[in-house]
């Protein structure tokens, strides 16, 4: 019967020191934005094509480019405003601009723990002017911290 | 992955534990061999031993001291438990539990309350466990009723800072839980314990978006399994004895396949007719 009694002061001692060791905390390694992302399709050959060059940015945010001169971009991603209700971007494809405006909803969303929460959005509707820009096409609504295209702009 | 390192650790340590029991021969046990083979006569009646059943009372002190060192995360839990023979006792276990959590974009908290109802089964040979030693797994259904909030969460991002918060709102979760654990008495009617949780989730409310971080009784919930471990002192109120029939050992034939040669100087006391 000893031996139940040394196993049992054994095990709650090893049973703490593993307690201890197990709550370290851990790091968030998943994405934490949900960005509406873009894919540029050329309207003439219908597939998916990067133009010669891209500029981005916020209208009204001149100094600050989401992405300036960008050459090789298939694919954009747009930060939406989380405290509004729609956003207005001014989009530079070649050297012609376009303004772009989204309308959509805002919640919170919990990734983990570690990482915390995000705010995810629901696209309701995408405008355009045309510029450059031939037409544009909602293809998923939900805009989350994924990599799933949400909207495509034909030029 | 550190947390399954801990209870495989444990568990093997449970196992151990049986294995040494088994091991053990009983001092009333013949001596099994060519010799002294032993076959009980027909009209021997069978051994039995006392055994006390007992309703307890357990009281987990591992919350606390965990409380000791991380004031945010604080559970209180106990139980009682009723044997409804030398193998299986009904369980009953209630708390509570209050849990903070912040970090730079957000904070949460919960509490509410949980109880877990099942049954535990001792593996532990009645000769050896007298009522005394208990190692064995429990099987229980838990529920858990508790309340969230989220004060404050945020997000900065290209266009500045959004903030929002997620009032307090009420749910309730259910799991089911494995409870591989073991129990010495210390001394008259107190006992020591621990005990393994290996929960499932079956249910978590809340929504998926801003579902729980936390659920009281069941941990973490960002897994829909989930790991924790008990330890508890128990006391004891023993409120009945009863017969318990032993089953013996099968005795062990004589080994037929050897053949004895004699003067083979094998050290075999048996002596061979000529």
């Amino acid at each position: 019967m000893r031996n139940f009694r040394n196993l049992l002061i054994a095990s709650i001692l090893a049973g703490f020191f593993l307690l201890a060791y197990s709550c370290t905390p851990g790091a968030c390694f998943d994405e934490t934005n949900a960005y509406m992302k873009a894919s540029l399709f050329l309207d003439s050959t219908g597939k998916q094509t990067a133009p010669d060059s891209l500029s981005l940015w916020g209208t009204g945010m001149d100094t600050s480019k989401i992405y300036d001169a960008k050459v090789s971009l298939k694919q954009a991603f747009l930060p939406l405003d989380g405290s509004s209700v729609k956003c207005k971007f001014t989009i530079m494809i070649n050297g012609v601009y376009d303004t772009l405006t989204a309308w959509y909803s805002t919640f919170p969303h919990l990734i983990s723990k570690e990482c915390g929460y995000t705010f995810y959005h629901n696209l309701d509707s995408v405008h355009t002017t045309n510029h450059k820009i031939i037409k544009i096409s909602i293809t998923k609504n939900s805009i989350t911290n994924q990599i799933e295209e949400n909207i495509r702009i034909y030029y | 992955m550190k947390r399954t390192y801990a209870y495989i650790i444990s568990l093997l340590a449970l196992i151990s534990t049986s294995d040494i029991v088994a091991q053990k021969p009983a001092a009333s046990e013949p001596h099994n061999g060519n010799i002294m083979a032993h076959k009980p006569a027909a009209t021997e009646p069978p051994d039995t031993v006392v055994f006390p059943l007992a309703i307890r009372v357990g009281i987990d002190f591992a919350g606390p001291v965990i409380y000791l060192t991380d004031k945010n995360n604080l559970t209180a839990e106990g139980y009682l438990s009723a044997d409804l023979n030398e193998k299986r006792s009904l369980l009953l276990g209630v708390g509570y539990a209050n849990y903070k959590y912040s970090q730079y974009n957000y904070s949460y908290r919960t509490n509410g309350m949980f109880i877990r109802a099942g049954v535990d089964f001792n593996l532990l040979k009645p000769k050896t466990s007298m009522g005394k030693y208990w190692a064995g797994v429990g099987l229980h259904y838990g529920i858990s009723v508790f309340t969230y909030e989220i004060p404050e969460l945020s997000q900065e991002n290209y266009w500045g800072m959004t903030t929002s918060s997620v009032p307090s709102q009420a749910h309730w979760g259910h799991f089911i839980e494995l409870t591989p654990g073991f129990r010495a008495q210390l001394f008259g009617n107190l006992s020591l314990g621990w005990s393994l949780g290996l929960r499932k989730m079956i249910y978590s409310g809340g929504s998926k978006d801003t579902r729980p971080i936390y659920i009281p009784g069941y941990g973490l919930s960002a897994n829909t399994f989930s790991a924790g471990i008990n330890y508890f002192l128990v006391w004891n109120f023993r409120y009945r004895k009863i017969n318990v029939i032993i089953k013996k050992e099968p005795p062990q034939e004589p080994d037929e396949d050897v053949t004895p040669q004699p003067n083979s100087g094998s050290g075999n006391n048996q002596k061979m007719e000529p």
